[in-house]
């Protein structure tokens, strides 16, 4: 199941893109001759396997280059060297190629190779390096990759993985469990990807990691020392899969912590380590079984004396880097040419990894709220348009109509107005679209969540609302537009407002089961503290990190999560990631209820948004199912489960 | 004999929402005013040194959200308050009515271990607008019921002026002050031992 998953999230977009671009690239192989000099630095090396037009898709754009493999003595290296000159078009610069080659890398240094033979495409493998770090997916744009197999098994030993027959492994005189403790020891190579892709990290980060690599590879729990007699290869290659690979080993790690622990003891009794020897390595690991967080576990046992960057080391988990904001140009291609969109899993993932260029906003965020449906033509829209501003116009008119009068009697809506007009002014202001006094879009954010306020009487107004529409009236910037699209986005938010507060106690509820499962010494931290109850995650939750990140971004991390893509609830990951990223700095300052609430408040604007995005898609990957499963149904911005039930009206309120 | 002093003053600002209560928090610990602060979400505090008699206290000023709706949040920034200060805009009968329910509300969630002398601490704000002439509850009104609250002290301020809000929260941190101490009475003597050593204690062992 997760592995499906993993297949979807990983090749999908190279798929797409290579479909896109591929042609162009194999056209160009005929340069591939001014390339030529890849093995001059091994001497009396012989080239055991060739081959053209074996790409790579790092970014939208595909690299496509040489695969050799090469004999010297009694080693086998793999060299992949993207061909010279014809990137130029993909922006490609050399320094970014220089990257992406791989250089002579000796089998030695070769866990495994995964391949994927998908329907339709090209087949591609992943070379898994024994650091657990893995090359970007090589795709065989001319097919060879069974010759390629079969030449590697004619000089190293190769065997095919028993539990998946797609992948092989490389010098596998190793036992099972060993095997099992390096895939354990996978999330502490995670910190050295690195590539052109992930410089929006915070460089020190990156830095930090890599010295503490270099370093303190022996410092976790896990200690076998057999495996760390491999030479610990110095990846300067981006490894862009890397976050495909850890997710795979994390899943990898699950099952067998669960399952096959006990089938390893008996497999494996005739190698180097007696029983007892092997059984307290395993239990130093895997206990306690129920947590599928490795680096968790591994970080738990040191909980007594928090050694801070170590946390952060084992627990950092990247995604998929990040793409430029989706274009014009590039939209229409999701289109068909009366404007229905063909293919919206596909145009909703885009969105997910790059979001949308501003001017395409207004266009896009009306279908991703599922106010227009995807199906609908440009025509169809414009006729809906029509039809729901006059519909607007008659929700509107019936508080409107109320004469001043009739007001003074009706105590319930001057209230309800008050309260409006009272958070109105005081919404956005130093944005340019609501800046200055009588700025006339400040009464028309008014008069939308009046508006709404009687098209849903029984929610009415709630603080927060007016954060959520500020954006989407700047976006639209039509006033029954907005309405719509604001009435869409209640759709899914609306039981955050709720007088019972369900639907934020659901998602904080359901964060707090999350951090259980992909952070458990966080949880226990929590725990102890008595911080359970998540609140001082309230304020991202109730109005989606609205006051967390300036306007842009906000807009930004909207429409990504609007997609659904991976998660419907990725919002929550998106906590997880960042209380993940702080999480040595919470506890290694021991902060109680009170600092950390203060701590959280004043992230505001100092949160690394694609960083935070692309942890919180690994995090939705690792927990799978299991982090679905711990989400309540009906929590938002999941529908109501009971439709019938939500807006309760109750006594002590109905402003 | 030794005897734990606490030197963190926990207050609560209640009141409906824009009576300014962020307003008087900032206007208080940063002299400052501005009307762009946005509606509080959540919870959020300030803190700022006082002093009392040569003893340095840490005044923690939460302000919370004033809609109803958010009461249920009232539990976790509620507890171990040591004064409530309850804000109405004297231009505002309704947020003046509510003064009632933000007290009850407040006695229920924080679970004062004596509610009937816990210390509250009211505000009239926004008396500057319209050089007071839009104002609609009376100072008179206003007295008569702290008076039948069990004598709350009373103040009417100007968040946007800062008229009167230093003084409103002088009693403010010694109403906290004076319960936290009372509170103490009921520690035992043995829970002291081993704290006097905390940098941030000040017992007057020393
Ligand atoms: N004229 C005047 N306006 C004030 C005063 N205090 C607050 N305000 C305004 O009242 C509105 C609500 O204030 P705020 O402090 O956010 O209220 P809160 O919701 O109780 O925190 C804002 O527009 C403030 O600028 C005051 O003393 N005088
Ligand atoms: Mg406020």
């Amino acid at each position: 199941m997760l592995d499906s998953e993993i297949h979807d999230l990983s090749d999908d977009a190279d798929y797409a893109a290579s479909l896109q671009q591929g042609s162009a690239s194999v056209m160009l192989c005929n340069d591939s001759t001014k390339e030529s000099s890849s093995a001059s630095e091994l001497d009396g090396a012989e080239i055991v396997y060739s081959k053209e037009n074996v790409a790579i898709h790092p970014t939208q754009f595909a690299i496509s280059g040489r695969l050799k493999l090469i004999k010297q003595g009694s080693s086998l290296f793999m060299t992949w060297i993207p061909y010279k000159g014809h990137n130029a078009d993909t922006g490609l610069s050399d320094k970014d190629r220089n990257l992406y080659t791989i250089r002579a890398v000796p089998f030695t240094e070769i866990r495994s190779i995964r391949r994927h033979t998908p329907a339709l495409g090209w087949q591609y493998i992943i070379v898994v390096l024994s650091t657990g770090l893995a090359y970007p997916p090589l795709y065989f744009y001319s097919g060879g990759v069974k010759e390629f197999l079969a030449t590697i098994k004619q000089h190293v030993l190769l065997v095919r993985s028993a539990e998946d027959a797609n992948v092989f492994l490389v010098n596998d005189f190793q036992s099972t469990l060993q095997r099992t403790l390096s895939s354990l020891e996978l999330p502490r190579a995670v910190p050295l990807a690195r590539g052109p892709s992930n410089m929006s990290v915070d460089e020190s980060t990156l830095n930090e990691n890599e010295e503490r690599n270099d370093s303190g590879v022996n410092n976790g729990s896990v200690s076998v020392p057999q495996f760390h007699r491999r030479p610990r290869h110095k990846v300067h290659d981006p490894a862009r899969d890397l976050s495909i690979q850890v997710l795979e080993k994390f899943s990898l790690v699950t099952k067998f912590a669960r399952e096959t622990t006990s089938q390893l003891f008996r497999e494996n009794q005739t190698n180097g380590f007696s029983t007892n020897e092997r059984r307290t390595q395993i239990q130093t690991n895997l206990d306690p079984p129920k947590s599928s967080n490795v680096a968790g576990k591994i970080s738990d046992e040191n909980s007594a004396v928090p050694d801070s960057l170590e946390f952060d080391n084992l627990s950092l988990v990247w995604g998929k880097p990040r793409q430029p904001p989706l274009d014009s140009k590039e939209w229409i291609t999701f289109l068909d040419s009366e404007g229905r969109v063909t293919d919206s899993e596909a145009m909703r993932k885009r969105i997910f990894y790059g979001g949308l260029d501003h001017e395409l906003r207004n266009e896009v965020w009306g279908l991703l709220l599922g106010y227009y449906t995807y199906d609908s033509t440009y025509a169809e829209r414009e006729f809906l348009k029509s039809v729901k501003k006059s519909e607007y116009e008659n929700i509107k008119n019936q508080w409107q109509s109320i004469s001043p009068a009739q007001a003074k009697r009706f105590t319930k809506f001057r209230e309800r107005k008050g309260l409006i007009e009272k958070d109105v002014v005081r919404t956005d202001r130093s944005i340019t679209f609501y800046e200055g006094d009588d700025n006339p879009n400040v009464n028309v954010l008014r008069d939308i969540l009046l508006t709404y306020s009687f098209y849903n009487f029984d929610l009415g107004y709630c603080q927060g609302m007016s954060d959520l529409l500020s954006p989407i009236l700047f976006v639209m910037d039509d006033e029954s537009e907005a309405f719509w699209c604001f009435v869409a986005l209640m759709e899914r938010l609306g039981p955050n407002f709720n007088r019972d507060q369900n639907g934020m106690h659901s998602q904080l509820f359901a964060l707090s089961k999350l951090v259980e499962l992909l952070d458990s010494p966080l949880h226990n931290y929590f725990k102890q503290r008595d911080c359970l109850n998540y609140f001082f995650c309230f304020r991202w939750i109730l109005i989606q990190f609205k006051r967390e990140f300036e306007y842009e971004k906000t807009m930004l991390l909207w429409e990504v999560l609007w997609t659904h893509y991976p998660s419907e609830h990725l919002h929550l990951y998106v906590c997880v990631a960042v209380l993940k990223r702080y999480r040595s700095k919470i506890m290694g300052e021991e902060m109680d209820f009170d600092s950390l609430l203060k701590f959280i408040n004043e992230l505001s604007g100092h949160i690394d948004l694609d960083a935070t995005l692309r942890d919180a898609e690994a995090l939705s990957i690792c927990a799978g199912e299991e982090g679905a499963a711990r989400i309540p149904p009906g929590t938002p911005p999941s529908l109501p489960v009971d439709e019938g039930s939500f807006y309760i009206q109750q006594d002590d309120e109905v402003l | 004999m030794p005897s734990r002093r606490r030197t963190l003053l926990k207050v609560i600002i209640l009141g409906d929402s824009g009576v300014g209560k962020t307003s008087l928090m900032n206007q208080y610990v940063n002299k400052k005013f501005s009307n762009q602060y946005k509606a509080t979400i959540g919870a959020d505090f300030l803190t700022k040194e006082v002093q009392f008699e040569d003893r340095l206290f840490t005044l923690q000023i939460w302000d919370t959200a004033g809609q109803e709706r958010f009461q249920s949040l009232g539990v976790a920034f509620y507890r171990g308050a040591d004064c409530c200060v309850l804000v109405y805009d004297v231009n505002s009968v309704k947020s003046f009515d509510n003064l009632n329910n933000w007290r009850e509300e407040f006695l229920i969630q924080a679970n004062p271990s004596d509610p009937e002398n816990f210390p509250f601490v009211v505000i009239g704000n926004k008396i500057d607008i319209d050089g007071g002439n839009s104002r609609v509850v009376s100072e008179k009104k206003a007295r008569a019921w702290c008076a039948a609250k069990g004598n709350i002290p009373y103040f009417e301020t100007s968040a946007k002026e800062g008229i009167n809000v230093e003084e409103a929260f002088q009693t403010i941190a010694k109403d906290a002050l004076k319960s936290g101490e009372e509170e103490e009475l009921y520690l035992p003597d043995t829970i002291d031992v081993g704290n006097s050593s905390q940098p941030r204690s000040t017992g007057c062992e020393c």
